[in-house]
């Protein structure tokens, strides 16, 4: 992966069309077939994959349209966990879900999902998975005897999926954490877990760590001086966070000697409508700047574009793009 | 002809024989043809608000291939016009159809507007006179607005009600403390301040619980006072004036709190309001047949009324429309005479009349629905409901609500005290507007509308029943996330 210096990425999900959210609600009612859905998700991203590249990313996902949510689409590949069909009103609601025995290794499916991208993108290719943490907060547990055992397991049945999808050429692989702000206190089972989950894989490692954002809101607030000092035992590579929404706050904390990672800034409030400007955009990077040097820096939205307009989306990745390239001039790189 | 019964009271016996009757009389001597006859849909209805802008006998032509006239018999007027009920209902057909085309004379008629969508309607600069003007509104009639709500005072000001709001938000702040998530400053708001009376109420309350349970957390509440009117805000600031140096008073657009509290996005852990979403700009939609048609109306009154004013008040009759505009843009002291400026306004407010035309969604060249609601999205939150139904739109509620969401924190909410139509069914079995409250609009608000908007944005809405005030028709409304 041939990368300029200051890259820029998506956190993982691009803008869901309208229209597709109405289809997949069909789909859920019996109105329509699966082969007719999966056909509607393959057209949104390819799609999303060039509106990506055309808005100047360096590092591209496949923008995740055939993703419900982000805990859904694992939870029903894992077997185990037992569902119940009739809970979700909305596609995007989470079904609920138990899981009532050992969950056993199988595969889940992303290595399909990621080789669809591999054939139609050449930049460089990321792929997101929901970390064990924030699937245990959402999976009843009726079996393990605790939110730790039940973690570490998870990221035991996980990881050859992740070890697979490194084989198959995915240069990024992101690990979505965002409950690790809303619940400090598991920090150390937690990060536990996701070292399990990541040991072996020969990828570069991203850790994304928001406020939530679902419906386009957050879920908590506080800070994540939280996340210390646990977070330092975290085998990854990069930390990936929300700043742009909080006006850079915290950013002091992740100084280049506070920790061994690169840090992923965000710089797009994705639960803003507003457009930034690149020269806002500049203006995050170099606040950045002043705790890590650019070598160490990633520039990206806070979370995913799932919930923005497609055009808005398109846009804020325009001016991201752009305002990096700025930074990257006055670097003279 | 479809004859609806909506009214169950025992006389609607005995009227419901006396339309009926005075319509196959029409038939008879062919002053209805056979044709409209058939096509005819009678809703003998009734009123809920003893003001409001109906006519005894009222006739809305329905557009679309075939256009049916919905002829509205309003069964409480109706005796005050027993001797000329067919030819109100013959005035009443003619003059729906003659809607059809707007080049239709209406000698009869004093018009203030042409067809549009209520929330557009100058009946709502007629409310903002109202809200603007209130001093001298009440003065004129010797009593507060509160007076004229039903129960004779706000239900917002129940000191009951107020305990417990008080007592749920300081749980609220408790919880946060002990997760070690409680903010530095934490907001609340007022949308819609009223008198003042109730925030001073809850600050006092708020401000002794905090004291008896030793924590410290009225000291770090940033209470935010909003009102469109400045006049108000200043008019509430006695009744909070314990707790002034916690206070702002932020003049604001209650249809879009978050474009004047931008940078509190996220961050207001209270927000409450009382009595505002039912005096919001709404519409009306009837589904009927598989189709939508928008209620377009259009206020006026009857000739006869607008020449009896103009003459009482000295206007050239050529004059009174421009009096009238003049009015509601400058207030009612034109005349030189502020009582008899009053006195002019009341007059012409309580001779308004709505007329009606529906027209199908297909013809219009906009969508008439508000951000948030969109015909796919209505179908489905209408599936459960009668095939034939009209129901309100509260435009105005819903966009103040979607602009005031993004301003709560993620363990904030909003808790609206208003009156709520909770099921959608409850349309087909009564009325709910809109009405005149004074100088004002009433119109009850879709809750189960609110509700499904709500869902699309992240939250789930709960509706209290009022149990502070026997026969209270109040509701309380309640936010929480949606996970």
């Amino acid at each position: 992966m041939n990368l300029p210096i200051l890259p820029t990425t998506i956190v993982g999900s691009y803008s869901m069309p309208g229209w597709l959210e109405r289809l997949k609600t069909e789909y859920f009612a019996r109105r329509i077939r699966r082969q007719d859905l999966e056909e509607a998700h393959d057209a949104v991203a390819k799609a999303a994959i060039k509106d990506q590249e055309i808005a100047g990313l360096d590092i591209v996902s496949d923008g995740e349209c055939y993703r419900d949510n982000m805990v859904d689409y694992f939870v029903e590949r894992l077997p185990g966990v037992e569902i119940d069909r009739s809970s979700k009103k909305y596609y995007y609601d989470f079904y609920a879900t138990t899981v009532t025995s050992k969950i056993p290794v199988a595969p889940l499916g992303l290595v399909k999902d990621f080789k669809m991208l591999h054939q139609f993108s050449e930049r460089g290719k990321k792929i997101c998975i929901t970390g064990p943490h924030c699937l245990v907060k959402r999976i009843n547990n009726e079996f393990y005897p605790d939110e730790a055992a039940f973690a570490a397991d998870l990221a035991r049945a996980m990881n050859p999926e992740l070890r697979a999808l490194a084989a198959a050429g995915a240069d990024v692989i992101q690990i979505d954490e965002p409950y690790f702000s809303g619940f400090p206190e598991d920090m150390p089972w937690a990060v536990n877990a996701l070292n399990l989950l990541v040991e072996g894989v020969s990828a570069k490692i991203a850790v994304h760590i928001c406020y939530g954002n679902r419906y386009a809101k957050p879920s908590w607030e506080g800070s994540y001086k939280s996340l210390f000092p646990a977070i330092l035992q975290a085998k990854v590579h990069q930390l990936t966070l929300e700043f742009a929404r909080r006006g850079g706050e915290d950013l002091q904390l992740f100084g280049k000697d506070a920790h061994p990672f690169e840090l992923g800034v965000g710089v797009i409030d994705v639960k803003n409508s507003e457009i930034e400007t690149p020269e806002q955009v500049a203006a995050h990077i170099r606040k950045a700047l002043q705790v890590m040097p650019a070598e160490r820096l990633y520039v990206l939205p806070d979370c995913g574009c799932f919930h923005l307009h497609r055009d808005v989306a398109f846009a804020k990745l325009q001016a991201m793009a752009e305002g990096a390239r700025i930074v990257r001039q006055e670097l003279g790189k | 002809m479809i004859l609806k019964l909506n009214h169950v009271k025992s006389e609607a016996a005995g009227i419901t024989q006396e339309v009926t009757q005075a319509l196959y009389e029409l038939l008879e001597t062919g002053q209805v043809s056979q044709e409209e006859f058939a096509r005819l849909h009678v809703h003998l209805d009734w009123v809920q608000y003893k003001q409001n802008f109906r006519e005894p006998v009222m006739g809305a032509l329905v557009g679309g291939e075939a256009p049916v006239v919905n002829l509205y018999v309003d069964t409480r007027q109706v005796p005050a016009c027993h001797p000329s009920l067919k030819s109100n209902i013959v005035t009443a057909l003619g003059r729906a159809h003659s809607t059809a085309t707007l080049a239709a004379p209406e000698q009869d008629r004093f018009l203030l507007e042409d067809f549009k969508s209520f929330r557009q309607s100058i009946a709502w600069e007629f409310n903002s006179l109202y809200w603007r003007r209130l001093d001298e509104w009440e003065r004129s009639s010797g009593h507060s607005y509160e007076k004229a709500l039903p129960g004779g005072s706000s239900d917002g000001n129940h000191p009951e009600a107020i305990a417990d709001s008080v007592a749920d938000f300081w749980t609220l702040l408790q919880d946060l403390d002990k997760k070690k998530q409680l903010p530095a400053e934490v907001f609340l708001l007022e949308i819609g301040v009223g008198s003042g009376k109730r925030c001073g109420m809850f600050l006092d309350k708020f401000q002794a619980l905090d004291q008896l349970r030793g924590t410290n957390y009225y000291s770090r509440l940033r209470v935010l006072m909003g009102d469109f009117s400045l006049a108000t805000l200043d008019m509430s600031r006695p009744n909070v004036k314990q707790h002034l140096p916690l206070c702002s008073f932020i003049v604001l657009d209650a249809l879009d709190p978050l474009k004047t509290l931008s940078f509190l996005r996220h961050k207001v852990l209270y927000i409450h309001t009382t009595n505002m979403y039912d005096n919001l700009p709404s519409e009306e939609i009837l589904r009927r047949d598989g189709h939508f048609y928008l209620v377009q109306v259009r206020l006026g009154m009857p000739m006869a009324q607008a020449l009896r004013i103009a003459s009482a008040y000295g206007i050239p009759f050529d004059k009174m429309r421009a009096t009238i505009e003049r009015m509601l843009q400058g207030g009612a002291d034109f005349l030189g005479d502020p009582a008899r400026g009053i006195s002019f306004w009341k007059e012409i407010w309580d001779a308004a009349r709505l007329e009606e035309r529906l027209v199908r969604f297909e013809s219009l060249p906009d969508s008439p629905l508000p951000d948030g609601l969109d015909i796919v999205s209505l179908e489905e939150l209408l599936k459960r409901s009668p095939d034939e139904l009209r129901f309100h739109v509260s435009t105005g509620a819903f966009t103040s609500f979607r602009n005031t969401l993004p301003l709560l924190h993620p363990r904030g909410y909003l808790q609206v005290m208003d009156i709520f139509v909770t099921s959608l069914n409850a349309y087909a079995m009564g009325f709910y507007g809109p009405g005149k409250l004074d100088g004002s609009i009433v119109n009850w608000v879709n809750g189960a509308l609110l509700k499904g908007v709500a869902e699309r944005v992240g939250y789930d809405v709960h509706f209290a029943p009022y149990r502070y005030r026997s026969g209270s028709k109040t509701s309380i409304l309640y936010t929480s996330p949606r996970e």
